[in-house]
């Protein structure tokens, strides 16, 4: 840390010819900095894809060593959901209207040095999207406009106050397939100013582009922002079957019929006991 | 050793895989019939999405129907124009019940209908071999001799128009009534995941009164046909169809049915249908089950939330 400081103000007291002003240097500024990056911003799904972790390093630098608080946020691409929910009709359960729920991202996980709650106010983390219950899940297919004791223009969804529940079940829901997850001690500090986390990836993390963004909290303000992506990408056999079955869904199914009854032919051949 | 399934977008275990092919290959060996009410029910047990399931198994049942049609050919055990005429109802059959299966999907009661289906079809049928075979091995036992065959056919068969004959089967009957049994198990094919075979070939027996020898090479021909457009159609509308989980299933089946087949000698007929009757039956209700039990989770999550 003090080679880096040390560094880092020869560079700024180095004599040169004029140069275009450079970005203000982490420990010149009063204002604390944070930085990150991953040892990995490419995750390849094979055929012996078994999910991945990837870790994220980082570093707070503040000259005035300030109380600090770091919050991870991965989103994976957007996916809306369809939900259900299992009612009672004449002694059966059946399936009810399906709800689609916008805005939900295929992959989120926040990870924090301490709790969530802790770190920043509710207003704070729910402009963010911090946290599992502050996601921008909505359903607007349900929503619609009306006044209601003269005012105007009032959000009412249709599921009433069972919306709240439904919400619940998306995040349920997800965080029981491994894809959304809340960890309140999934940042640590290994040195002064140094932090560490780790990002599980499940099998059926969804392909894309995935966003980190990394929160440097100080005094329940967010002070510093660090933006890092990640690409999850089918590669070989797996991408090439992917990509033609959703892309050239008919010539690929024909291929598929074809190759299956061929193959079925062969074996008939060579199980013949004639 | 897991294995990535690219369309399915889940690891499965392939040697599991493989193994549940040989079992179902050796049941459908033994008893001639496709298996396939017996192997989407539990692939979805495993993990994989229904969807998926349902399409990729038609690419399994046309291979392993492939397989056995050809040894049914060589014996001269198929009817060639009967199993046009079903097979012209099963590709009309075919392409209503992929739609339906895609409407039903959007409308999220895709899992009732599968469910509902399996209860309905599976125990009924599976009641009815239960009853019937167990009835001839009882009379066996007692010494009694067998009721002879009803060979007289319903009357309304022949009340209807557009007759032809069937020189193979030694029929003179209307075209409607095969050409609608084919469009009934296309459309099930399409929702159930299942050649149909197992409704197929107990209406050729008792409804259509075609000679015993050609019927089980009869139904493949047509569960072929239905099951090849039904896969392309899958694979076309709905992207379903996960070829590498069909290869899986496939080299496993081929062996298992191989085995199976030769087991099959060292039973009577009666038994062999009276095993076959209890698997059915215990599958159907276990489908069922699920329409009646108060879930852990009344929530579920949908596929394909794009349409």
């Amino acid at each position: 840390m003090t080679a880096a400081l040390a560094f880092a103000a020869a560079l700024a007291a180095a004599p040169g010819p004029p140069s275009p002003p450079l970005p203000p240097s982490p420990a010149a500024s009063t204002t604390p900095v944070i930085s990150a990056a991953l040892t990995d911003t490419n995750v390849q799904v094979k055929s012996d894809f078994r999910g991945a972790r990837i870790v994220l390093y980082g570093a707070v630098f503040d000259a005035a060593a300030r109380p600090s608080d770091v919050v991870i946020l991965v989103r994976g691409p957007e996916q809306p959901v369809r939900l259900t929910r299992k009612q009672r009709v004449a002694g059966l359960w059946l399936n009810s209207r399906p709800v689609v729920f916008r805005g939900a991202p295929g992959f989120y996980r926040a990870a924090s040095n301490r709790p969530l709650g802790d770190i920043a106010n509710f207003g704070v983390l729910r402009r963010l999207g911090a946290g599992v219950d502050h996601l921008t899940i909505n359903a607007p297919e349900e929503q619609r406009t009306e006044t209601r004791y003269g005012v105007r223009d009032v959000v009412v969804s249709r599921l009433g106050s069972d919306y709240f529940v439904w919400r619940r079940a998306v995040v349920r829901l997800k965080e029981k397939a491994g894809l959304y997850h809340e960890d309140d001690e999934g940042v640590r500090f290994v040195d002064r100013g140094l932090f560490r986390a780790e990002i599980a990836l499940p099998t059926g993390a969804p392909t894309g582009v995935y966003r980190a963004d990394i929160l440097l909290f100080q005094n329940g303000v967010a002070v510093s922002r660090r933006i890092r992506t990640l690409t999850v990408e089918k590669v070989g056999l797996e991408r090439a079957l992917y990509v033609w079955a959703h892309e050239r869904p008919w010539s690929y199914g024909l291929a598929a019929m074809a190759f299956a009854m061929l193959a079925g032919w062969a074996a008939s051949a060579a199980f013949r006991r004639d | 050793m897991d294995i990535y399934l690219p369309i399915a977008e889940v690891a499965v275990n392939a040697p599991l895989i493989v193994a549940l092919g040989a079992l179902v290959g050796f049941i459908s060996g033994m008893f001639g019939i496709g298996g396939g009410f017996l192997m989407t029910p539990m692939l979805v047990f495993l993990g994989i999405p229904a969807p998926v399931a349902v399409s990729s198994m038609a690419n399994h049942v046309a291979a392993s129907s492939m397989s056995s049609v050809i040894a049914y050919s060589r014996r001269r055990a198929v009817d060639l124009r009967m199993g046009a005429v079903l097979a012209a109802g099963g590709v009309a059959g075919a392409f209503l019940g992929v739609e339906l299966f895609r409407w039903l999907r959007l409308l999220g009661q895709a899992d009732l209908v599968v469910a509902l289906s399996y209860l309905l079809f599976l125990t009924v049928i599976g009641g009815l071999m239960l009853i019937e075979s167990l009835g001839t091995i009882l009379r066996r036992r007692r010494g009694e001799t067998q009721p002879p065959r009803r060979d007289r056919r319903p009357v309304w068969l022949y009340g209807l128009p557009l007759k032809m004959r069937f020189p193979r089967s030694r029929l003179y009957i209307s075209v409607i009534p095969p050409v609608l049994l084919g469009a009934f198990v296309g459309i099930l094919s399409a929702i159930m995941g299942v050649g149909g075979g197992f409704i197929l070939v107990p209406a050729m027996i008792y409804v259509l009164r075609m000679p015993a020898g050609m019927v089980v090479g009869t139904s493949l021909l047509q569960i072929i046909i239905t099951a090849g457009l039904t896969g392309v159609l899958q694979a076309g509308r709905n992207q379903t169809v996960d070829i590498v989980l069909a290869t899986l299933l496939l080299l496993g089946g081929i062996v298992g049915a191989q085995f199976g087949a030769r087991a099959s000698s060292r039973f009577r007929a009666e038994e062999l249908r009276a095993i076959l009757a209890l698997i059915v039956l215990m599958v159907g209700l276990r489908m069922g089950l699920g329409l009646f039990l108060t879930p852990e989770e009344p929530f579920v999550l949908l596929s394909g939330a794009n349409g």
